[in-house]
């Protein structure tokens, strides 16, 4: 069953149009719109990703194509056939371009193809059922390949930019703390010093000392 | 101060030489020069007439010293005064100053200052512009200018102030607070010096003369020569004594605010203007006469409809128009004191959608790229009066003054006068309405497609009275006109005693009806389909909307389970949110939410439980507006019932959801079809913005406190909006944080953040300058009636629910009492007015007013006067009513036509109509003439009693002189009637929120029982302002007067 379906720009992670009334039985679907949307900034960063993906998130999976610069991304849940929903995304793709495939640069607000979502509407309640006898074809159908598109994990996926902050970040704490050792060694050094001549300057002083009082009681 | 500060070295050794050389004046002019940067700093355009004035003199003094640009724009000290203009040419303008503000006077001014320092200087600032102003009109044959002499007498002041040095220097600074005892010494004498200067008028007005003796009369006997005594002698007077009382005075501190004196009341330019405004300051009996009595004729009733101000408008040419956001002053109050006797509310009236005024699109801009440009600190959005420094790297926030960074792709360079370059490209930097473009940070879900839903009540009311019949069709003409296509979603519910959903699936022939009646659970039938796409789904919907009238003809169900369809409802659309119209026909009777009948128990009317009659019996109705508010819906209610069907609850719904209520008392289809059909219409068709949010901010040191009008407030100050469109208007209260507001100039700013009907997200901005002021006569000179009506009849209306009517009503009164007593305190003395009601200019149509909004249907008697539906519907409405419709509903319009209907003008024309308006008074009615009343939601044709039987005849048919109950206005095959129906639709044209249905009326008969409920108010309505009109407003005027002496 498909539970959301999202289209963006991959240059810069625009929305252009979404399904209406998704997410109605999805109870967080907010955390996992967010994650798509993490998703998008993480493409259009250009972490150059294959162009048709699979990507694990909790009891749902996100499929998405990459086509012409704009990224097609649905949600299903795990047991339905991969297959299926990459048909319904090529569907998607197919009328997307050719309704809008001329304005797609030039949109320059966010959602600017909303009325699209009357269409993907008609279009997710066809693949909804995945037993009637239209996607029992399709399924069975082998001109679509899908078992080359790659699954991997939503953590991974969007890892691959908290690990590049994570390097930048534990870089500059090193820089920082390397800082600190050689302040605290400089003091250190200071402080052996010290403890290494402090004894004899005692001694000395005791001695001067007694000297000068020799001197004076005499 | 501070910044000021570094000027005073230079100044006392210039000022010593001051009489005797001309260096002085270029101390005077550094003065003159750091003035203009001021004005610079804080109007990239010039914004009123000064502006451009103050600007020249600005520039007339770079050109001898290169490069100095820089210092204009930021006043560096001493060297400034040296280096600036060559002494000549200085002293030249002094002279003609002289010769322009006090004609002759110039040559033995500067001897004569020596002698007495604190005296004379100040006579002319604390006359100030005003009492200068005649007398160049006086003493040289042409006048001046408006524009020409007030730079002058501004610079009179700063010059005049210059030239004693023992005066302290706070004085100059037009911003700062000096108190009035720090000024009120020289203040006094200088306004004493000035006295003998008009020895006629003195003498004229004795009482003045013991408080004023000549300090120094030899000193101005030099000038006497240039003072002529003016004209008009007691308004002079009068004027000038006006600054008498210390406190209230504007003086020499304030040029800046004199400055909007003059751009605000071009009147007090000329002593015919003056005259003007003073013979229309006193109300009441003829002069010399004694007798407190009151004269009704005489009180001012507005003519022209509405009431503007322009010069407001002229002085900040950049802020939004007076459509969107108007304040009940354009005087913001400069401290908590002055603003405690300013009894008449601060504050703005908002209407954020109102049509824009011909030829001035709200222009949209996209920021696409650069992200919107709003301040760190506040978050206010970029608008005109934000100043650019630093070449254009920063921008000043013109409500927090916070510097902020200009981002890289908005950065432009500044020209010479610090005006970006790319300035004429920016809407956003030059206009008060603008729109903007969201972006995606703006959005928590994408744009919803507009959804209308339709909860029709069945029971055997509506099918007998036609609403199914009308409502049905209408919907289904308007499908085509609906906003939002292709993404409009429709959906409806019926229900009586069980709730029916419909099925309205795209591939169906004809929708489905599923009945559930468990009223105690409800649940919803279907997952889908019950709210539909209209374009796909169009022929399922139309056969449904022609099937209703048939399906229901013979329900014979009494009953109503409004309660739980309104939940079903709530359930199917809770997803998208939209907008629900009900339409209900009887009382709720089943299920949550179910009311009963209230009111009929005569004794509870006059004591303190009156008011739970208008408020909501059941919580649940509060509890289902709030929920719908939650998810963005709002809801609109139709009520038709001839019998109670408890309005105040009903109207809860629309109340905290921006919806508005619709109320057809014993709706007949045969009559008020046309109405019916006209407002749903206009209802569904005109443009909607979906999902809002509307917060207003403004400058530090005052706040929004309290907001007024139909939505829920979601925080402190952010309005919930589920649906807001041009006939919506909301009120806010100002108040003031600090004890003291340092700043010259208040800023508002009106955000909308909503979805347009075709999926677009948009934020509309509305920005507004307002000045600050230190006088309550300047408070009382820009004060705005309509704005100051519209808020008291909304604060009014709200008092009326959790207070007796009496007591709403009375606030309203002691308000204005409070108001006007105030400024009798203020001016009357001077005036010498014992025994006469006086009022500014600006207010003089309060009063009446206040006494039609007393007399309004939602505040109006009690038991038996008004129906309470009809009370709360009229208070329902009246919340939203944006200003202009508001002020017509309280004042209508009256015009007589029998003239028109007979001679044959080619063509009627809208201005001959408004110019033939006449009073509301029973004096303007001709009993041989023919009137239509129009208060913007029905017409009242009146007949008189001797009306030509030909005209009867013409336009009523043969059973003229018949029952007027009967008989219908239809149009009729002659030229007479054809041209009353092309009025009246002249008249609803312009009117097009409401549709007016005509009612007849013949003199000295009374209405029969059988013409509707409505027709009956309104004649009554009509009655007491036309046909008694004298008499009801004189007593009613007397406490009002007779409070204000007190």
């Amino acid at each position: 069953m498909v539970k959301l379906t999202m289209i963006a720009r991959v240059t810069d992670g625009l929305p252009l149009a979404e399904g209406l009334d998704d997410g109605r039985d999805v109870s967080d679907a907010d955390f996992y719109k967010q994650q798509v949307k993490s998703l998008f900034k993480n493409l259009s960063r250009g972490h150059n990703e294959a162009s048709r993906m699979s990507v694990e998130t909790g009891p749902y999976i996100f499929h998405y194509i990459i086509e012409g610069r704009v990224c097609y991304l649905t949600m299903c849940d795990r047991a339905y056939p991969k297959k299926l929903a990459f048909q319904y995304l090529e569907d998607l793709k197919n009328e997307f371009e050719r309704t809008y495939g001329n304005q797609i640069e030039t949109a320059a607000r966010p959602y600017a193809f909303i009325k699209f979502d009357t269409f993907i509407q008609k279009t997710k309640k066809l693949y909804q059922d995945t037993r009637t006898q239209r996607n029992i074809s399709k399924l069975n159908d082998e001109l679509y390949e899908v078992h080359q598109i790659m699954t991997r994990n939503v953590q991974e996926v969007l890892g691959v930019g908290e690990k590049l902050d994570e390097v930048s970040q534990m870089s500059s704490r090193l820089t920082s703390e390397s800082r600190i050792y050689a302040d605290k060694a400089k003091d250190l050094n200071r402080q052996a010093l010290i403890r290494k001549w402090a004894p004899v300057a005692i001694v000395l002083g005791v001695v001067f000392l007694l000297f000068w009082v020799k001197n004076k009681l005499w | 101060m501070g910044m000021e500060n570094p000027n005073l070295p230079p100044r006392p050794s210039s000022a010593a030489s001051l009489f005797l050389s001309s260096a002085p004046v270029a101390g005077s002019e550094a003065l003159v020069i750091r003035s203009a940067p001021q004005a610079f700093s804080q109007f990239p355009t010039p914004p009123f007439s000064s502006g451009p004035v103050v600007g020249s003199q600005g520039s007339a003094f770079r050109p001898p010293p290169p490069g100095s640009s820089n210092e204009l724009v930021r006043p560096t000290p001493s060297p400034v005064s040296s280096s600036y203009g060559p002494p000549p040419t200085g002293f030249q303008r002094f002279q003609n100053f002289a010769m322009h503000s006090t004609g002759q006077a110039a040559p033995p001014l500067p001897t004569a200052q020596p002698v007495v320092p604190p005296g004379p200087p100040p006579t002319g600032p604390p006359a100030g512009p005003r009492t200068l102003a005649p007398v160049p009109i006086l003493s040289q044959p042409q006048p001046p200018s408006i524009p020409m002499r007030f730079p002058d007498s501004t610079k009179t002041e700063q010059i005049h102030t210059n030239v004693h040095p023992s005066q302290p220097f706070s004085l100059f600074r037009p911003n700062s607070q000096p108190s009035s005892t720090s000024m009120g010494p020289s203040f006094a004498t200088g306004w004493a010096a000035y006295q003998p200067s008009f020895p006629g008028v003195a003498n004229g007005h004795p009482n003045s003369v013991p408080q004023a003796p000549p300090l120094h009369p030899p000193s101005f006997s030099s000038q006497q020569g240039a003072y002529a005594p003016p004209a008009p002698a007691s308004p002079f007077l009068s004027q000038q004594r006006s600054y008498g009382p210390a406190p209230l005075a504007t003086s020499i501190g304030y040029p800046g605010i004199q400055t909007h004196d003059h751009g605000i009341a071009p009147p007090t330019g000329t002593p015919q203007g003056m005259a003007e405004d003073f013979s229309s300051l006193s109300l009441g009996s003829a002069p010399g006469s004694f007798d407190t009595g009151l004269d009704a004729e005489a009180l001012p009733r507005p003519l022209d409809g509405h009431l503007e101000l322009k010069s407001f408008a002229e002085m900040y040419p950049t802020n939004c128009s007076s459509t969107f956001l108007r304040l009940t002053t354009s005087g913001i109050p400069n401290s908590q004191s002055l603003a405690s006797r300013w009894h008449l509310t601060v504050g703005a009236i908002v209407c954020p959608l109102a049509e824009a005024p011909a030829g001035e699109e709200v222009p949209v801009v996209n920021f696409a790229t650069t992200g919107i440009v709003r301040c760190k600190r506040c978050r206010t959005y970029v608008n005109p009066y934000v100043t650019f420094t630093d070449n254009g790297r920063k921008w000043k926030c013109n409500m927090c003054s916070l510097l902020n960074d200009v981002q890289g792709d908005y950065f432009a360079h500044l020209d010479a006068s610090g005006r970006r370059v790319d300035l004429d490209q920016r809407p956003e930097l030059l206009k008060g309405s603008i729109e903007l473009i969201a972006p995606a940070e703006y959005m928590v879900r994408p744009p919803m497609p507009p959804l209308f839903y339709f909860l029709i009540d069945v029971s055997i009311s509506a099918a007998k009275s036609g609403v199914l019949e009308v409502v049905a069709q209408t919907i289904k003409s308007s499908l085509d006109s609906l906003p939002g296509y292709p993404r409009t979603q429709i959906g409806f519910i019926t229900y009586d005693s069980t709730i029916h959903f419909y099925n309205m699936k795209s591939s169906l022939m004809q929708p489905q009806m599923m009945v559930i009646s468990d009223l105690d659970d409800v649940f919803v039938p279907l997952p889908d389909d019950l709210l539909v796409n209209l374009s796909e789904s169009r022929n399922v919907v139309e056969a449904f909307l022609d099937s209703l009238p048939s399906m229901f003809q013979d329900n014979m169900n009494v009953e109503s389970a409004f309660g739980p369809a309104l939940k079903a409802a709530f359930t199917v659309m809770s997803k998208v949110g939209g907008k629900v119209l009900i339409f209900q026909s009887t009382l709720p009777s089943l299920g949550v939410g179910r009311l009963r009948l209230r009111g009929d128990d005569i004794r509870v009317y006059g004591t303190d439980k009156e008011h739970l009659l208008r408020v909501p019996e059941d919580p649940f109705y509060k509890q289902m507006a709030a929920d719908f508010t939650k998810f963005q819906i709002a809801v609109n209610v139709y009520a038709f019932s001839e019998k109670y069907t408890d309005i105040a609850s009903l109207g809860t719904l629309a109340k905290y959801t921006g919806g508005q209520v619709y109320y057809y008392p014993s709706f007949q289809s045969s009559i008020h079809k046309c109405k019916l059909k006209h407002e749903l219409t206009r209802d569904l068709t005109r443009e909607t913005a979906w999902e809002a949010v509307m917060r207003i901010r403004c400058s530090k040191g005052v706040r929004f406190t309290s907001y007024h009008g139909n939505f829920m407030l979601r925080s402190t100050d952010l309005l919930a909006l589920p649906a807001v469109d041009c006939d919506k208007a909301y009120a806010a209260q100002l108040s003031l944080d600090e004890t003291l507001l340092t700043t010259q100039t208040v800023y508002f700013q009106v955000a909308l953040l909503y979805t347009s009907s075709s999926g677009e997200r948009r934020i509309r901005l509305h920005t507004a300058a307002a000045p600050v002021v230190t006088d309550l006569g300047e408070m009382y000179r820009l004060a705005d009636t309509a704005a100051i009506v519209s808020m008291f009849s909304r604060l009014a209306i709200e008092k009326s629910l959790s207070y007796k009517l009496e007591d709403a009503r009375n606030a309203v009164r002691i308000r204005i009492v409070k108001a006007l007593r105030e400024y009798r305190n203020l001016y009357a003395v001077q005036h010498r007015l014992s025994g006469r009601m006086i009022y500014p200019e600006s207010l003089k149509f309060l009063p009446l007013y206040g006494l039609a909004l007393c007399k309004s249907t939602p505040l109006r008697g009690g038991y038996g006067d008004v129906q309470l539906d009809e009370c709360s519907a009229a208070g329902f409405t009246m919340m939203a009513l944006p200003v202009k419709k508001l002020l017509k509903l309280l004042y209508p319009n009256l015009v007589r036509v029998d003239d028109l209907l007979l001679k044959s003008y080619p063509q009627i024309d809208e201005s001959d109509i408004i110019k033939m308006r006449v009073h509301l008074t029973v004096k303007s009615l001709d009993t041989r003439g023919l009137y239509i009343f129009d208060d913007g939601f029905r017409f009242v044709i009146w007949l008189g009693g001797s009306i030509s039987p030909d005209i009867g005849r013409k336009l009523l048919g043969e059973d003229f002189s018949g029952d007027y109950s009967k008989v219908s206005l239809s149009p009729r095959d002659n030229d007479m009637s054809i041209k009353l129906q092309k009025m009246l639709f002249k008249f609803r044209e312009s009117d097009p929120s409401y549709f007016q249905l005509c009612h007849l009326v013949r003199q000295n008969e009374q209405p029969r029982e059988a013409t509707p409920t409505s027709a009956t108010k309104c004649i009554n309505f009509s009655s007491r302002s036309d046909e008694k009109g004298p008499t009801s407003l004189t007593p009613c005027l007397h406490p009002l007067e007779q409070n204000v002496y007190a």
